[in-house]
């Protein structure tokens, strides 16, 4: 088992590694001038150009690159030295239009991101799992028909529609809500529920219709297993076999979706965090895009892949402890 | 003879589909002994199966009908309370699955799983004695190593071994009726027989009875003493082994016996398969269900389209067929 | 930089005036100015004002980085106060400076290359020390500065200052105040001299209107203790009756009242809330939902960004929402300037002014609601130097295509000019825009109306952060651009555009035979003291670069907006085209 997570690890900072390389590739590649976009309207050409050497763009790539890997371990100073901005180590590069360390627009945004992830993922998996459970063992009877109705409702809305038809329901309309505004947990944990209270429903609603099918159809399946056959022919009780047989049967392969959907959720909710205004990390790439600003861009995306590189290590190693046959090989 | 261990009556199952009924027993009606073995033998859909799980009442699924009745010792299954009958299971009726490579739940440790079939009818007995049990029965089913083995999870096994552990399983509660599905079919030539072996000796040692559900005549010839043929849901031969080997009373038996000819002779000439397929259970034929396949049937004039055989005796054998008794086994021996 | 929706890719920002209630051209729009909001009824101090925005967060709050209109009076009233401000009323009396910091509006020498302003006891900074006349030379300094400020705010501090030209990336001797060499310092430091509280501006140019120049936040003080380079954006230190409490891009900014703001010092700001947060980066269809549910808080919120063009009808058809609703013109002009170098036949530019189907570029941008077809280069905000100009023979009112005429225009080109029509005809002309969602729209339905006269174009889409910077070098034949006035002068306009030197003249008319002429009159116009004089000057100029088709006049934009029903003072501040955000109230 130690050299079977080792082995997962190793790689794991390996795909890191190439996925930053990657990413930073693409970024460089693209027409977008980040010099450019330090610039004003009343920019001159001249502008430009010293910006784009003050701040190492016209380095080859690679030199930029381990720049920013070195910015990452050791912080780094953008600009001249008597008038540029440090910014401390990891750091992940300078929004001149946000006038911030990228890193802490980061460390700002993410706790969001998790509130809300976390949220949500608390929720879909718990009425995915059990209203998905609820629909396989009561096959056909009425349980069954909600999934269904529930889960085709949940996949054919929109998340930007069932979202501003939330706001405009339980916000505007019959007042039952506040409007949400993220405020810290740490802060006042009553109005950073009441906020994320609705965010995290929606989301909740469109990914539980997906874990209900998931785990009806995994149940369903599991459940015409010939080891389930032979539980009952032992006499199990009911439960134990739900629980001991089936659940644990059909729900490890829906551990490990759901541990990559969750690390998704981590990159950022986009079109939630922006129907509910709450700042998360999707917010700030999709700002990021909308004003080309390529240094939040890249350190979201590189976020991203490390909230998804990570996961997978995790939910294969998670694998491995949860299913015998896998620890194994 | 005393009260039979178990006692099947007029059994029907039927499983509603999309596409019609599934008449996939009609009317079966046997005995079987304490401590008695017997055999089910029929092509696949011929209801052997669907006979076997019908006495454990497995057979869940959305829409499927059970009439007749199973008594076990005096006490009808299949009108016992779902709660009753789970108790039955695994103590008094045990059974053994065609395919040990699933039969198995892969998250739990083969010793876990036997301490389980155990605990379950017997709430109380204590962590240590489960263990001592499961070793126990693993050394007795002929497992290797059993105090490293009792903690290794079934992938580890090949699938023979997997099969010793479903037995060990099986037998751990002394069953009074054991019931084997295809036990052998999905394992290599050489280790069917230790595996009928094994059964052959658990069954001595525990006095269980055991029926065999089996397409394979071969296995049957090994250790039952009674044979009951199937046939698109009907019993159409009933017979001893040696009867059915030597003297088959219906034409449907005969066919099996020619078919699997390669086993015990090296002469594949007499290969002859049946030819036809078996009919449809949704839409099954009038009359005599095998007589579109019966090489016979033209010469009784219509009759095994029209009417269904009833099993009579031939002999010491029942069977099921229109043919006069004394042309039919005149006919049969002759073909010997 | 950032700009309001209402405003797509407008060249500049800055400030805006109004002829409200002034005779003819325009004058229709603008009668929604916010009825029962804009008073005082019923006024009550203290509460929180809330601002609800689509925006991610401040263009900048750093004051020589504040380049859009609205953002300059919400911030010039709130934090930031400068040596004169506008005056804070409705209507035209709002277009009118005042003292602000300065005890007076300034003294010119003759030739008004010198200016002088005193600064007036008792104005501190938010921690209670004095703003100094050094604050304010430094704060001006920053401008120079390419690395940090990077051209993002108003540049008359560069040109108007009396500093020699060198290499720094603006193309003067000073760098800025971090970079400067104490050589290059001193050539600051001579420019913008300081004496006690008296600080004195030499600059290179007459200018007649530097009282407004300097009513600009770009010259307002910075404290260089305080001055945190690029993240002043973020924290930027309070002399007005506000201070920053906190301020997070995406999430919100909190404005808080400043106790070390003493009123005495203070002649123009009249705060009347406690608190002012603005809402960043909400969903524009949930602000507009909300500010029609007008519950809660909302009863004290108003939007910076308007209303959305699916709404308008709704919001302007519904009467009960007349004390809450605004619209008027936003103080920009848009147009398509000719390269007159390449394109330098004025029967070529007519015909193509002729044949070009404004009516369906204003639908395309969303109707009536979003402006009126121009008719000058000023917009109809600066009511003293505006007037409807004469426009081409035979163009429709109703910005239809005249093809007749325009096919008539470019007949007798073929005679004047045959290779300009040869290649026109042929290659076609090459069109500069910014590759944005609306000009992909705009630029086929000029290819069709043009190509009914036979002139074919060369689409040419360049990346929008870099247009500017591009047609600053390479120009196409056509260009698109957008303006508005820094200050209510068309001072600010007319020589910006299309005279010598003028920082946004791309047009190259410079070789125009006419241009002599024009050019001259410009500098009269730039250095006349009599303002009526200088007015009439303006709205010459005006028809002149009409007459000679040096550019086309696109639209005279206009946004709308509603307000909660508590708020009151939120009257449009016309040099802004947004409210005197400082001064706004709460009722009830």
């Amino acid at each position: 088992m130690f050299y079977f997570v080792a082995r997962r690890s190793f790689f794991a900072v390996i795909l890191l590694f190439v996925v930053s390389i990657f990413t930073f590739w693409i970024f460089s590649a693209l027409p977008a001038d980040p010099a450019a976009l330090t610039c004003g309207k009343n920019c001159r050409p001249e502008v430009i150009e010293a910006n784009r050497a003050r701040l190492g763009y016209d380095k080859p790539f690679i030199v930029q690159y381990g720049s920013y890997m070195k910015g990452i371990f050791a912080g780094r100073t953008y600009g001249a030295d008597e008038s540029g901005v440090h910014c401390s180590a990891p750091s992940l590069g300078y929004s001149y239009d946000r006038h911030e360390c990228v890193s802490s627009l980061v460390a700002k945004t993410l706790p969001v991101t998790v509130s809300i992830a976390f949220g949500a993922f608390v929720l879909w998996m718990f009425f995915g799992i059990s209203l998905g459970t609820l629909a396989a063992l009561r096959r056909g009877k009425w349980p069954d028909h909600f999934a269904t109705v529930f889960s085709v409702v949940g996949i054919s809305f929109p998340s930007f529609f069932l979202g501003l038809l939330s706001v405009l329901f339980f916000v505007i309309w019959t007042k039952i809500l506040p409007f949400p505004h993220y405020v810290g947990i740490s802060e006042n944990p009553a109005k950073w529920f009441m906020a994320l209270i609705l965010p995290w429903c929606v989301l909740a609603v469109l990914s539980a219709s997906t874990y209900i099918r998931l785990t009806r159809n995994g149940i369903l399946e599991v459940m015409n297993e010939e080891f389930v056959r032979l539980g009952i022919a032992k006499g199990l009780p009911r439960k134990t076999l739900i629980v001991k047989y089936i659940l644990r049967a059909a729900l490890t392969p829906i551990a490990t979706i759901a541990g990559i959907d969750f690390a998704f959720l981590l990159g950022g909710a986009i079109v939630t965090e922006s129907v509910f205004n709450l700042p998360g990390l999707g917010k700030l790439t999709i700002a990021a895009v909308v004003n080309s600003d390529l240094p939040i861009l890249v350190a979201t995306t590189l976020v991203s892949a490390v909230f998804i590189v990570v996961a997978n290590a995790f939910v294969d190693i998670m694998y491995g402890f949860l299913d015998p046959r896998v620890r194994s090989k | 003879m005393t009260e039979p261990l178990l006692s099947v009556r007029d059994l029907h199952v039927n499983f509603g589909t999309s596409e019609g009924d599934v008449q996939a027993v009609r009317g079966v009606s046997f005995d079987i002994g304490k401590g008695e073995t017997l055999a089910i033998v029929g092509e696949s859909g011929s209801g052997k199966s669907v006979t076997a799980s019908a006495i454990m009442r497995l057979n869940f699924g959305a829409d499927v009908r059970v009439s007749g009745s199973a008594l076990l010792e005096g006490q009808d299954i299949l009108a016992m309370s779902e709660e009753d009958v789970r108790l039955k299971r695994g103590r008094d009726i045990a059974m053994i699955f065609q395919d040990p490579l699933t039969a198995l739940n892969p998250f739990y440790t083969v010793g876990h799983q036997i301490a389980e079939a155990y605990a379950i009818h017997h709430p109380g007995t204590s962590k240590k004695e489960l263990r001592d049990l499961a070793l126990d029965s693993l050394t007795k089913v002929g497992i290797p190593e059993p105090l490293k083995r009792v903690n290794q999870y079934p992938h580890e096994f090949s699938g023979g071994m997997r099969q010793r552990i479903v037995i060990a399983m099986a037998l751990i509660n002394r069953p009074k009726l054991l019931i084997a599905d295809e036990p052998t079919t999905a394992l290599d030539v050489t280790v069917q027989a230790q595996i009928l072996e094994l059964i052959s000796a658990m069954q001595e040692e525990h006095g269980s009875a055991v029926l065999l559900i089996t397409h394979d005549l071969g296995v049957v010839a090994e250790v039952t003493k009674r044979v009951l043929v199937m046939y698109a849901g009907r019993l159409v031969e009933v017979a001893s082994v040696e009867d059915v080997f030597h003297s088959p009373t219906h034409p449907y038996t005969r066919g099996l016996l020619n078919s699997v000819k390669s086993l015990d002779s090296e002469r594949h000439s007499h290969l002859e398969p049946i030819p036809g397929t078996p009919p449809s259970l949704i839409d099954l034929p009038s009359g005599c269900p095998f007589h579109s396949r019966c090489q016979y049937a033209a010469s009784l004039n219509g009759q095994c389209s029209s009417e269904v055989p009833e099993l009579k005796a031939v002999g010491n054998s029942l069977s099921a067929c229109h043919m006069p008794t004394a042309e039919l086994s005149s006919l049969l021996r002759s073909m010997q | 930089m950032k700009r309001n929706r209402m405003i797509a890719t407008i060249a500049t920002a800055g400030l805006l005036f109004s002829a409200c209630g002034g005779s003819g051209d325009g004058a229709k729009s603008g009668d929604e100015t916010g009825g029962r909001s804009a008073t005082a009824d019923g006024i009550k101090d203290g509460g929180t004002l809330y601002v609800l925005t689509f925006q991610e967060g401040a263009s900048n709050l750093d004051p020589q980085r504040v380049y859009t209109g609205a953002e300059l009076g919400a911030y010039g009233s709130t934090y930031a106060r400068t040596l004169t401000s506008y005056v804070p009323a409705a209507g035209k009396e709002g277009a009118g400076v005042v003292p602000d910091m300065a005890t007076d509006l300034g003294t010119a020498s003759d030739d008004l290359k010198t200016w002088s302003f005193t600064l007036r006891d008792g104005v501190t900074w938010e921690d209670g020390s004095a703003v100094t006349c050094g604050d304010i030379a430094y704060g001006i300094s920053r401008t120079f500065a390419a690395e940090v400020t990077a051209g993002e705010g108003p540049m008359y501090a560069t040109t108007y200052l009396d500093i020699a030209e060198g290499d720094s990336d603006f193309g003067s001797a000073y760098p800025g105040p971090w970079l400067a060499t104490p050589e290059q310092q001193a050539l600051f430091d001579a420019a913008v001299v300081c004496d006690g509280t008296t600080i004195t501006f030499h600059l290179k140019v007459p200018v007649a209107d530097f009282a407004y120049t300097v009513s600009l936040l770009a010259f307002g003080p910075v404290p260089k203790a305080q001055d945190t380079k690029d993240q002043y954006a973020l924290k930027p230190f309070s002399n007005g009756p506000f201070k920053i409490e906190s301020y997070e891009a995406g999430k919100e900014m909190v404005m808080v009242r400043n106790e070390n703001w003493n009123s005495d010092s203070d002649p123009v700001r009249k705060p009347h809330v406690d608190k002012i947060v603005w809402q960043y980066g909400l969903d524009e269809a949930v602000i507009d939902e909300r500010m029609l549910a007008d519950s809660g808080d909302d009863q004290n919120a108003i939007v910076y960004g308007g209303i959305q063009p699916e709404n308008l009808q709704t919001v302007f058809a519904d009467d009960t929402l007349k004390d809450r609703r605004t619209d008027g013109f936003d103080g920009f002009v848009s147009y398509t300037m000719f390269n007159n170098e390449t394109v330098n036949c004025i029967e070529v530019r007519q015909a193509i002014w002729l044949a070009l189907d404004r009516e369906a570029l204003r639908t395309a941008a969303g109707g009536p609601f979003t402006g009126e077809f121009a008719k000058s280069f000023v917009a109809p905000l600066l009511a003293t130097d505006y007037e409807a100009a004469k426009l081409v023979d035979g163009l429709n009112e109703d910005g239809t295509p005249n093809v007749e005429a325009a096919t008539a225009a470019l007949e007798k080109a073929k005679t004047a000019c045959p290779d300009l029509v040869a290649r026109a005809t042929g290659e076609g002309l090459r069109f500069d825009h910014p590759d944005s969602a609306s000009w992909q729209k705009n630029i086929a339905i000029w290819i069709s109306s043009i190509k009914a006269i036979g002139v074919n174009i060369i689409d040419n889409p360049i990346e929008p952060s870099k247009y500017y910077a591009t047609i600053n070098g390479d120009r196409g034949d056509l260009m698109r651009s957008g303006w508005a006035a820094d200050w209510a002068n068309a001072s600010t306009v007319i020589p910006e555009l299309f005279g010598k030197g003028g920082g946004f003249n791309y047009t190259n008319n410079e070789k125009d035979p006419n241009f002599e002429a024009f050019n001259t009159k410009v500098s009269a116009a730039k250095s006349e003291t009599d303002r009526a004089k200088q007015a009439t000057l303006w709205k010459e100029l005006n028809q002149s670069i009409m007459d000679n088709v040096w550019a086309i006049p696109g639209s005279a934009t206009k946004s709308q907006n509603l307000v909660g029903s508590h708020v009151r003072l939120a009257y449009q501040w016309l040099p802004f085209g947004w409210y005197n955000l400082g001064e706004i109230g709460l009722a009830g």
